[in-house]
């Protein structure tokens, strides 16, 4: 395989990753946005709609400017307050009620067990 | 005056304490915690079964509509055994954070691309429920 195919190879390995990532983000934002479940399926399916318009295009240089296209779109689109799954960094539960260290546990009865 | 008569009466009441024996049941199921310590915190604590795990995924592997429920199993490639696209892997992906509350970096998800990574990842992350 010459150095060319594995040029052209890698670069679109590299976009179709980026792909992946940017329509997982896209459709996070998306979520964000909608306030109902139903709201949310119609935007989702517009969103696919928009992905799969370019589905076919071979050029690298298109698809490069096509993919740049749709990240600012959806810099600019950006939830202000998306949600965040409460545990994970920057979730209302984030360090809030940590695991505390190793061998610090609640003892119900008092150490009285031998007595009961 | 008051307050000398006071301490002259407090000094000379007694009052007879003892411990109601009969009072507290002596069964072991007083106390729900016997035995067993309980973790301070909520991280961590309870951990699903594999068994769940598979049940849950594949549940929601054979509820995604562009696919043939009877061809999942536990070790289904999406894209290869499944004839799904890269983007409905995105899909059935997120669809999993939603079922089991995770919150699953992208890069991670993006490795997720068969049943058996998506169940192993899911059984072996502290935070899935």
């Amino acid at each position: 395989m010459s150095s060319s195919t594995l040029g052209y190879l890698a670069r679109r390995a590299a976009q179709k990753e980026r792909v992946r990532i940017l329509y997982r983000r896209a459709l996070k934002n998306t979520l964000d946005w909608a306030v109902h479940r139903h709201l949310f399926y119609c935007d989702a399916d517009e969103l696919r709609a928009k992905f799969d318009a370019n589905k076919h295009v071979e050029d690298l240089d298109t698809i490069d400017r096509l993919i740049n296209e749709a990240e600012a779109s959806y810099e600019k689109w950006q939830h202000p307050d998306p949600y965040i799954v409460p545990w994970a960094p920057a979730g209302s539960k984030f360090t809030r009620n940590p695991a505390p260290p190793q061998g610090v546990e609640i003892v119900y009865n008092y150490g009285k067990e031998e007595s009961d | 005056m008051a307050t000398a008569l006071r301490i002259a009466v407090l000094r000379h009441i007694r009052i007879p304490v003892q411990a109601l024996e009969g009072f507290r049941p002596a069964s072991a199921s007083w106390n729900l915690f016997r035995g067993q310590n309980r973790s301070l915190s909520s991280h961590g604590d309870e951990h699903l079964e594999r068994e769940e795990v598979v049940e849950r995924v594949l549940a929601v592997v054979k509820s995604f509509p562009k696919l043939d429920p009877s061809k999942v199993a536990a070790d289904s490639h999406f894209q290869k055994d499944l004839g799904l696209d890269s983007l409905d892997g995105v899909e059935i992906v997120m669809a999993l954070e939603e079922e089991f509350k995770l919150e699953i970096p992208d890069k991670e998800a993006d490795k997720i691309d068969s049943c058996s990574v998506a169940i192993e990842y899911i059984f072996n992350h502290p935070m899935s429920g």
